[in-house]
């Protein structure tokens, strides 16, 4: 006789992306789906070029030149020059770090406090439920970009209180979503089977019910994460995230917003990088999404 | 049916509470004195007194929100620091300019949305499905506010065809207005289109597989017809449903769009606030913004339970 928890085990459906032979499964996928594995490459490239920034620039984003002001692109500066003489090269590669820390951080915070929360109210309904659900359907009532303004107005502009705002406004969606899909599932055989054979609650959760959902969790965070990047670049533009001097590319795109008739590359590549993050994210988020939920269109 | 207006109307009055709580709580959050805060820096003892008795700031703190809650469902949101003036009377003054642009976008987005989703949907997995798809990829992953910029350099910038940015009452010129609105109301369209055109393909493919199509179908009708007459209606339910959650983000957008194009609406007045430190206009706005996305998405699920009966029965039956 197996162990209980064994048996339980047994009656649970394989898991998604089990790494056994996952390089090849990998590329079979990516054949198939070339626009996502391209767009999970230009990912990991921005992710690269964040981490690297200090050894693929080596002009300084921040150093001003009063002789290079609002250069047109040339050899020394590829993507031309800001109002005050600095490198857009070197302020567009920088500023990617600023676009993924406030991305990716932001939302992980949103799923520090909502997959837990969700999953509380999920699994043991009742009056908690209720309360949570009700505060979730407040909390989404104020629209994404003016709680994330109303936030930063109590705690002050900063690239940490930005990427605190967005993770908060993001919260409730996780909520959410964890609670339906644990809804679902704390229903299915192998969670009432756990149960029988004596699981706790808190095994229950995190053995059976919470890998089970991963996945989904995984798609709606390859979905947050592009909206949170551009929420991020919204709240700096506004003046309300990055504050000058640091390479944000909100920042400077509200710049180059008053120098557009005569110095419009200052317009192009903030705004083409964020373009291509965003983009990349959700190509890649489309292809995970159909690896990992084949019966969504 | 009576039951489900009772049971939503209900939900919808406890989430307009919390969300008044919040919004409450929010404001009292902000370091300092809280009549400091709602009466500005420049306020003399005197008017720190009175937005004190006004307000209760003495009581216990759970009255103090009872009594605020009570000046703000007889709309009375205090004052503008700044102006002084009623901060539902600014509101008011800078509302019809947001709605005008709202409601040119939603031309635009339904425009391009609707016809492009039935079209992919129909033509699925063909070239068309493809490049709506892809130009809804795009569309979601394009930050609107360069998205203008961008509009603003080719158009205004080197065209000099439209003006780059100002505003024209509606009243006083139409036709100046509505060029002033063109690019702004495009721009906010565009995104609110890429959201609303893979709802419709999705919708669309789900109806076309439903047996009263095949039936159309079998019984001879044209491919034009079954399209018209018995697909496309029945698809447009959730999106309707999707349009009304997307008011949300439609605000957010307003917020950045009328920034970038001078548009003095709704969301500028917010920014300004903002950086003016004007609380009360701030708190107002805010709570103004969330308590009419609360009642626009009840007015939505009430209307199409009228038109669609399964939706009431469903609706009462499930929990909230």
């Amino acid at each position: 006789m197996p162990s209980t928890a064994a048996t339980a085990d047994a009656l649970e459906p394989t898991r998604a992306l089990a790494p056994a032979g996952g390089l090849r499964r990998a590329w079979r996928q990516a054949r198939r789906r070339p626009a996502s594995a391209i767009g999970a490459v230009v990912v990991v490239l921005f992710v690269a070029l964040a981490l690297g920034a200090p050894w693929i620039t080596s002009t300084d984003p921040l150093q001003t030149d009063w002789k290079q002001i609002r250069k047109a692109p040339t050899l020394a500066h590829p993507f031309g020059t800001d109002d005050l003489g600095r490198d857009n090269f070197a302020r567009v590669i920088w500023g990617s770090r600023i676009s993924m820390q406030a991305g990716v951080f932001s939302i992980l915070l949103a799923i520090a406090v909502g997959v837990p929360t969700g999953l509380v109210a999920g699994f043991y309904r009742g009056g908690l439920d209720q309360a949570i659900m009700r505060l979730t359907d407040a909390w989404l009532a104020f629209p994404f970009l003016i709680l994330a303004i109303g936030l930063v107005t109590i705690m002050g502009p900063s690239l940490t209180n930005a990427t605190v705002a967005i993770g908060l406004g993001a919260t409730p969606t996780f909520i959410r979503l964890t609670r339906g899909l644990v809804l679902a599932k704390a229903s299915e055989d192998y969670v009432l089977g756990a149960r029988a054979l004596g699981a706790g609650d808190l095994r229950l959760m995190s053995r059976h019910i919470l890998p089970n959902i991963v996945s989904s969790l995984l798609v709606q965070a390859t979905i947050s994460i592009p909206i949170a990047v551009i929420a991020e670049a919204v709240l700096s533009f506004l003046g309300l995230g990055v504050q000058p001097p640091a390479p944000s590319w909100g920042t400077m795109l509200n710049t180059a917003q008053q120098f557009l008739d005569t110095a419009p590359w200052m317009a192009w590549w903030p705004g083409l990088a964020i373009f291509a993050l965003t983009l990349s994210f959700n190509l890649a988020g489309d292809g995970l999404r159909d690896l990992l939920d084949p019966r969504d269109y | 049916m009576f039951d489900f207006l009772v049971q939503r109307a209900a939900i919808s009055v406890v989430t307009l509470f919390v969300i008044s709580m919040i919004v409450f709580t929010g404001v009292r959050m902000i370091p300092g004195d809280p009549a400091r805060v709602m009466a500005g820096s420049e306020a003399d003892e005197a008017g720190l007194e009175e937005v004190r008795q006004k307000y209760g700031l003495g009581d216990p703190i759970a009255f103090q929100y009872l009594r605020w809650l009570g000046l703000a469902v007889r709309f009375d949101l205090g004052e503008s620091i700044r102006t002084r003036e009623s901060v539902v009377k600014i509101v008011a003054s800078k509302l019809p300019i947001t709605i005008e642009l709202a409601f040119l976008s939603l031309l635009v987005a339904v425009g391009i949305a609707i016809p492009a989703g039935v079209l992919a949907a129909v033509r699925r997995n063909t070239v068309w499905d493809v490049l709506t798809s892809g130009a809804s990829l795009g569309g979601v992953s394009i930050p609107n506010f360069w998205l203008g910029i961008m509009l603003i350099l080719f158009f205004s910038v080197r065209l000099g065809w439209l003006p780059a940015s100002g505003f024209v009452p509606l009243w006083e010129s139409p036709l100046a207005n509505l060029q002033r609105m063109l690019m702004p109301a495009f721009v906010l369209g565009t995104a609110l289109a890429a959201v609303l055109m893979r709802q419709t393909r999705n919708s669309m493919i789900e109806v076309m597989s439903a047996d009263y199509i095949r039936t159309a179908y079998s019984k001879g009708l044209a491919g034009r017809v079954v399209v018209f007459r018995h697909a496309i209606r029945n698809s447009l339910i959730p999106v309707v449903t999707i349009l009304g959650l997307q008011m949300g983000a439609l605000m957010s957008g307003a917020v950045v769009t009328e920034q970038i194009f001078v548009v003095p609406g709704f969301g500028r007045l917010i920014v300004e606030a903002v950086f003016t430190r004007d609380y009360p206009l701030v708190q107002g706005v805010v709570l103004i913004t969330a308590s009419s996305y609360v009642l626009i998405n009840l007015l939505v699920d009430v209307s199409y339970s009228l038109l669609d009966p399964r939706i009431r029965v469903r609706g009462a039956a499930s929990d909230a």
